[in-house]
């Protein structure tokens, strides 16, 4: 069975929405650490992404008119 | 005896006798446009000179539009000879293209005006790119310098991508059918793609090296500008060196400037992406650690204030017992002379301190007597002194 791809960009989109939340002028100190958490954990994901180096180039073949 | 043929049917015959015998796709005419106009609205039809030889014309008409065309612009024309129902020679004309940087340069210049007016350049209507690709569409000639450039700033920047490359001439007779079945391939919204892989592209790259007006016709090709302009998916157009423009660049949703700046708009660079997550870390944890600094500090000011009020209390209770035990001291030291002088008063007021000094008291019916008048001759009279006492009776008065 094919792993659940990784979706970086919706990844990098809740991480940007957590960083909205702490720069509030507020921050709820439990709400804060779960945010906290999961923050690390999708920057932590991001950053395994980034070590990917490969691109793959794939030929297509269109039907010329 | 001779075959019979009708007017019509030897007009046919002719035209079939040209087609077989002269091949339009294998040559091109050249020469200079003379009395172009568009018959009823619709067919271009035109006079083509010969440069050299003025007198020697050609007839050409067309059943479609052919791009821009202004008299006195020099052009290569594809087409197939024929001859019309009113027995006129003519080339039906399949393809033109300037020639030349001058005729380019005013075809170039007419189709931009018109597609700027329609609207194909409009900002407005300019989309974003999505900021992490997964499938790039690109567009281009596998054997150019482009193709590496595009692919070799793409690695270094970013990876994991798949790029879905549309092998095209990017000049030449072929490149713009090609360009515009690459589009439509791309864009095609079933797509005959593998079962792993789902969805269209993210984004279409169009590009190519530099080059003269004339090479970069396909790029301003008006049938590719509106395949730009149609594409579903947003389109970035680079091409050659940054000073080179093409219709294309105009009417794509991004232009970027070099094959390379291509790759550069498509996708971020690593490094950044790196960065920007490190300083996403840092921030929240201080923003947390600020948030805890924060109460700790109230929590301290509340102990501190707590502490001095505690200490106030304690310094305000030892004050007001000192001063009790003041109080006390001072009043059990008067009391303690009013005894004393009390006692002195009442020891100097004892009868029985007088009698031990010779005085004795005479009673009479128990009441101390003090006059002698009340006393009677013969009387009973107690007498006590300082030890003991007598019994005795008045014998005389005085």
């Amino acid at each position: 069975m094919p792993k659940k791809e990784f979706n970086f960009g919706k990844a990098f989109e809740e991480l940007e929405t957590i960083m909205a939340w702490f720069e509030k002028e507020e921050v709820d100190l439990d709400e804060g650490l779960k945010k906290f958490e999961r923050g690390l954990e999708l920057a932590a994901a991001c950053k395994a992404t980034l070590t990917e180096v490969e691109n793959k180039v794939e030929k297509i073949k269109t039907k010329f008119l | 005896m001779d075959a019979v043929l009708s007017v019509s049917d030897f007009l046919k015959l002719a035209n079939e006798v040209l087609r077989l015998n002269i091949q339009g796709s294998a040559f091109a005419i050249e020469g200079e446009v003379s009395g172009f106009k568009i018959v009823n609205g619709r067919w271009p039809s035109f006079t083509l000179k010969d440069e050299q030889h003025d007198e020697f014309q050609l007839a050409c008409f067309a059943f479609h539009e052919i791009g821009v065309v202004e008299d006195g612009m020099r052009v290569r024309i594809w087409g197939a000879a024929t001859v019309s129902k009113w027995s006129k020679f003519q080339l039906t004309v399949e393809r033109v293209e300037p020639v030349g940087e001058g005729a380019f340069k005013r075809a170039y210049e007419a189709l931009k005006k018109k597609l700027e007016l329609e609207g194909l350049f409009d900002v407005a209507r300019k989309r974003a790119l999505p900021r992490f690709p997964k499938r790039i569409g690109l567009i281009t000639s596998g054997d150019a310098a482009a193709y590496g450039d595009f692919l070799r700033i793409l690695n270094n920047r970013w990876g994991g991508v798949v790029v879905e490359h549309a092998n095209v001439h990017v000049q030449g007779k072929e490149a713009v059918d090609e360009i515009l079945a690459a589009f439509q391939a791309l864009n095609a919204p079933t797509r005959n793609v593998r079962p792993d892989v789902t969805g269209q592209c993210d984004v279409i790259v169009l590009t190519r090296g530099g080059g003269s007006l004339e090479d970069l016709h396909a790029f301003n090709d008006e049938h590719v500008a509106r395949a730009v302009y149609a594409s579903v998916i947003p389109v970035v157009c680079g091409v050659g060196h940054e000073r080179d423009e093409s219709l294309c660049d105009y009417v794509a949703d991004v232009r970027a400037s070099t094959p390379s700046n291509a790759a550069e708009r498509v996708v971020p660079n690593r490094e950044d992406v790196l960065f920007e997550l490190q300083m996403t870390s840092r921030m929240m944890e201080e923003r947390l650690l600020g948030c805890v600094n924060e109460k700790k500090t109230v929590l301290e000011n509340l102990a501190r204030v707590m502490t001095h009020q505690v200490h106030r209390q304690k310094i305000h209770l030892e004050a007001i017992t000192q001063a009790l035990k003041d109080q006390t001291a001072r009043w059990i030291a008067t009391l303690k002379t009013r005894i004393e002088s009390s006692t002195r008063l009442l020891t100097n007021l004892d009868p029985t301190r007088i009698l031990s000094r010779g005085y004795a008291i005479a009673s009479a019916n128990g009441q101390v007597v003090k006059d002698v008048s009340t006393l009677e001759l013969g009387s009973d009279l107690t007498v006590q002194f300082a030890k003991g006492s007598v019994e005795t009776t008045v014998k005389c008065k005085r």
